[in-house]
C-alpha cells in the first residue's frame, strides 16, 4: 500500500532563528530605495528553493511554492484582473492573520497570468509534482466588495470566467495538479448550484485528460454542504478533518472515482499530534475509502506555523504515512 | 458592579490605550533587541515618552488618561512574557512584511508577579486626572496564541481570566478606579460569545473599579444585543469608520451601559474636523445620554504618526466642548 501526502499551500518564510531572513530585509532596503524589484525577486526565488527542499525532503509527495510571494491568496489574483481595486484589511476567517479585501468596481478583465512564472519557477527547481492554486469563485466574490455587478450571481460567474482562463494557462505551462480554493463555501450552502456553475467555468477551460482538479476546503466542516458537495465538479475533495471532525461521515459518502485530501495535522496549533494516533487515523481512513482514494494533507495552509513547527508537523505527517503503510501491509 | 462617576455633566474624553511610540523609542526598542543597550536604558526612554504622553494629554485637559502603551510590542505577548505557562514562540506573518511571536501556552497558566502595576503607580503620579488600568482579556491572549497544554480553549481561558482577575485586583488595590479589559478577539466567532462573558465575569466579579472593554467588532449585526451580556460597565465600540452605522443597532435594542464611542478613524491619515466629530457626538446622543458617554477614538492610536495622532486628540477634544455647551 502507498499512501501519498500533499499540502494545502501556504509556508511561513521565516527561517528557524538565527538565519537571515533575505525577503524581509529586501522589503525593508526597497521601502528605502537601497533595493530593487529584482533584488526582491531574487531573495523570493531562493525562498521558494528552501521551502519546496523542505517540503520534499520532509517526504511530501506533492508540494506547492509555498505561495512565498503572496501576501494572502487574493491579492496576487486581484492585481491581474482589471475591474479590481484592492481594499482595506480584513480578518482572514477565524484567523489572527489579515487580507486585503478586493473592491470591484469594473467589468472583470483577464489582464495576463497572475500565477504561471511563479509555478514555472517552482516547476524547475522541484523534483516532486508541483500543485498550483488558485481561489475559487464563490469565496473569491463572498470575500470581496462588488460595487459594480449588483448581483452575486453575475459576480461570481465574472470571477470564474478569469479564474477559468488563469486555470488555462497552468495547464498550457504544464500544471497537472490544480488546487481551487473555497474556504467560504461552507457557509454558504445556498450558493452550491453557483459554485456548480462557476466551477464548470473554471474546469471547462482544461483540456489535458490527466490534469487533476481539487476542490479544497478548510476552517471549518461541510455540514451544510451535506454530500451534494460531490456535486461539484472536481477529482479531489479537500477536506479539514481538525477543524471539522463532523467532516468524517462526508468523506464516507465520497463517490466512486473521487478522492479525499484528508487535512489530518493541525496547521493551526504548534502541539504535535501523537505518532501513533496519527497512524491510526491514516490507517482507519485508508480502510473505510481504500489507499488510492485518500491522499493526506495538513488542515490548511501552514502559515499560521512557524517555520520550525511547519517543517516537524510536515515530517509528521510523512513518518505516519510510512506507519500506516507499514499497518496496511 | 459599581460606577465610579467622574465629575461634571458627561462626554469626557479619553483613549482606547495605544499611542505611537516616538522615534527614539523604535530605536531604542530595536537597539534593546541587538543587546546594544540595556533594560534599565530602554526603561528610562519609555518613561520618557509616557511622561510626554501624558503632558500631552493634561495640556488638552483629557478627563480620563492612558498612560500609551509605550513598553508594549504587542498586547498579548507583552502579558505572555510575564506569564509562567506561556512561552514565546516563532515568529508567524499577520500580514504582509508583518510578523509577530506567537505566544505558546506550554503548561498552567499562572502569575508570579504583578506586570502593570508599576507602570500605571508611575502613570497616576504624573497626572491629577484618573489612569486607565490597561489588560489584554483572557479570551484575546487565548485565541492570539497557540496552547499545547490545555484539553480546551475553555480550560485555557479560564486559567487565563483567573490571572487577569488577579492583575486587575492589584490594580485597584494600588488605587486604579478604571480598569480596561482589551477584547479585541471577541468578535471573532459568535459561537464563543458566551465563553467571552464567562471568562469576562471572572475578572470582573470581585472589582469595585469602573470596568470597561474595548472590541473590535466584526459581525455586530449578530453580537449585538448579546454583546450587552459581558460582565462591565462599559463598552468601547468603534463608531466614525463605519460612518456611525452601529448606531441604528441601538434603536431596536438599546445600549445599556457607558460607551467608548469612537469618533475618530485611526486607519487614515485624514483628519475628521471638528465639525464632523461634533456631528457624530450629537448622533451618538440620541440613543445614550451624555453622562454615559466617553468619547475617543476608535482605537488605538499607534499606527499614526505622533502629530497625527495628537491632532486627532485635540479635534476631538474641541468638539467635545463644542457639544458640551450644547447640552
Amino acid at each position: 500500500m502507498t499512501i501519498t501526502t500533499t499540502v494545502i499551500g501556504s509556508y511561513p518564510k521565516p527561517p528557524d532563528e538565527g538565519e537571515a531572513f533575505v525577503v524581509r530585509q529586501t522589503l525593508h532596503k526597497i521601502e528605502r530605495k537601497e533595493a530593487t524589484s529584482e533584488d526582491l525577486v531574487a531573495a523570493q526565488d531562493d525562498l521558494v528553493r528552501s521551502i519546496i527542499a523542505e517540503q520534499e525532503s520532509a517526504g511530501i509527495d506533492i508540494v506547492t511554492d509555498g505561495h512565498a510571494r503572496w501576501d494572502d491568496i487574493l491579492t496576487p489574483f486581484a492585481r491581474h484582473i482589471r475591474g479590481f481595486d484592492i481594499g482595506g484589511l480584513l480578518r482572514w476567517f477565524d484567523n489572527n492573520v489579515y487580507y486585503r479585501r478586493p473592491v470591484c468596481v469594473g467589468d472583470l478583465e483577464w489582464a495576463g497570468a497572475s500565477s504561471v512564472d511563479a509555478w514555472r519557477f517552482a516547476d524547475s527547481v522541484a523534483s516532486k509534482p508541483v500543485k498550483a492554486v488558485v481561489p475559487g469563485p464563490i469565496s473569491f466574490a463572498r470575500l470581496s466588495v462588488d460595487e459594480h455587478y449588483g448581483t452575486h450571481e453575475e459576480f461570481v460567474l465574472a470571477i470564474a470566467r478569469v479564474i477559468a482562463q488563469e486555470a488555462f494557462e497552468l495547464e498550457a505551462a504544464g500544471v497537472r495538479y490544480l488546487q481551487i480554493d473555497e474556504p467560504a463555501l461552507l457557509d454558504a450552502p445556498e450558493d452550491l448550484p453557483l459554485a456548480r456553475k462557476a466551477l464548470g467555468i473554471v474546469t471547462g477551460e482544461l483540456k489535458v485528460e490527466e490534469t487533476e482538479v481539487t476542490l479544497a476546503t478548510y476552517f471549518g466542516d461541510a455540514k451544510r454542504l451535506g454530500e451534494e458537495i460531490f456535486d461539484l465538479p472536481a477529482d479531489v475533495f479537500g477536506f479539514d478533518l481538525v477543524a471539522g471532525p463532523e467532516n468524517h461521515p462526508i468523506v464516507d459518502l465520497l463517490p466512486e472515482g473521487k478522492k479525499v485530501q484528508a487535512g489530518v495535522v493541525d496547521a493551526r496549533n504548534t502541539k504535535l499530534e501523537d505518532p501513533h494516533e496519527l497512524a491510526d487515523e491514516m490507517f482507519g481512513l485508508t480502510e473505510r475509502l481504500g489507499a488510492d482514494r485518500v491522499r493526506f494533507a495538513p488542515s490548511c495552509g501552514l502559515e499560521f506555523l512557524p517555520r520550525e513547527k511547519a517543517r516537524a508537523k510536515l515530517a509528521h505527517l510523512a513518518q505516519a504515512a510510512r506507519r500506516a503503510e507499514t499497518k496496511g501491509a | 458592579m459599581t460606577t465610579t462617576k467622574l465629575q461634571g455633566p458627561g462626554l469626557w474624553t479619553t483613549s482606547v490605550g495605544s499611542f505611537p511610540k516616538p522615534d527614539y523609542i523604535k530605536k531604542a526598542r530595536s537597539r534593546f533587541a541587538h543587546n546594544e543597550i540595556t533594560r534599565d536604558e530602554l526603561l528610562e526612554l519609555e518613561r520618557r515618552a509616557t511622561k510626554e504622553w501624558i503632558d500631552f494629554q493634561n495640556s488638552i485637559d483629557t478627563d480620563l488618561v492612558v498612560d500609551g502603551e509605550m513598553y508594549r510590542g504587542d498586547m498579548v505577548a507583552f502579558f505572555a512574557e510575564e506569564l509562567p505557562g506561556l512561552e514565546i514562540g516563532g515568529l508567524v506573518r499577520s500580514y504582509g512584511n508583518r510578523y509577530y511571536r506567537k505566544p505558546i501556552a506550554t503548561g498552567p497558566i499562572g502569575r508570579d508577579h504583578a506586570i502593570t502595576v508599576d507602570w500605571w503607580r508611575y502613570s497616576q503620579s504624573l497626572t491629577d486626572k484618573p489612569v486607565k488600568g490597561m489588560l489584554t482579556g483572557p479570551y484575546t491572549i487565548c485565541d492570539w496564541s497557540f496552547n499545547e497544554h490545555y484539553a480546551t480553549r475553555r480550560d485555557l481561558v479560564l486559567d487565563l481570566a483567573r490571572v487577569i482577575r488577579d492583575e486587575a485586583l492589584d490594580l485597584e488595590r494600588a488605587g486604579a478606579r478604571f480598569i480596561q479589559i482589551d477584547e479585541p478577539a471577541a468578535s471573532t466567532r459568535m459561537d464563543e460569545l458566551d465563553l467571552v462573558i464567562e471568562a469576562m465575569a471572572v475578572v470582573t466579579e470581585p472589582l469595585s473599579a469602573h470596568t470597561i472593554t474595548h472590541i473590535c467588532y466584526g459581525d455586530f449585526h449578530n453580537a449585538y444585543p448579546k454583546l450587552l451580556d459581558i460582565p462591565v460597565d462599559q463598552i468601547d465600540l468603534e463608531f466614525a469608520n463605519s460612518d456611525y452605522s452601529l448606531l441604528e443597532e441601538f434603536s431596536d435594542h438599546p445600549f445599556t451601559k457607558h460607551i467608548g464611542f469612537g469618533v475618530v478613524d485611526v486607519h487614515t491619515h485624514r483628519q475628521e474636523t471638528v465639525e464632523e466629530i461634533a456631528e457624530g457626538i450629537r448622533r451618538g446622543l440620541k440613543h445614550i445620554g451624555a453622562d454615559r458617554i466617553f468619547v475617543d477614538p476608535d482605537c488605538g492610536l499607534k499606527t499614526r504618526t505622533v502629530e497625527e495622532a495628537q491632532t486627532k486628540l485635540t479635534n476631538i477634544k474641541k468638539a467635545v466642548d463644542i457639544v458640551r455647551a450644547e447640552l
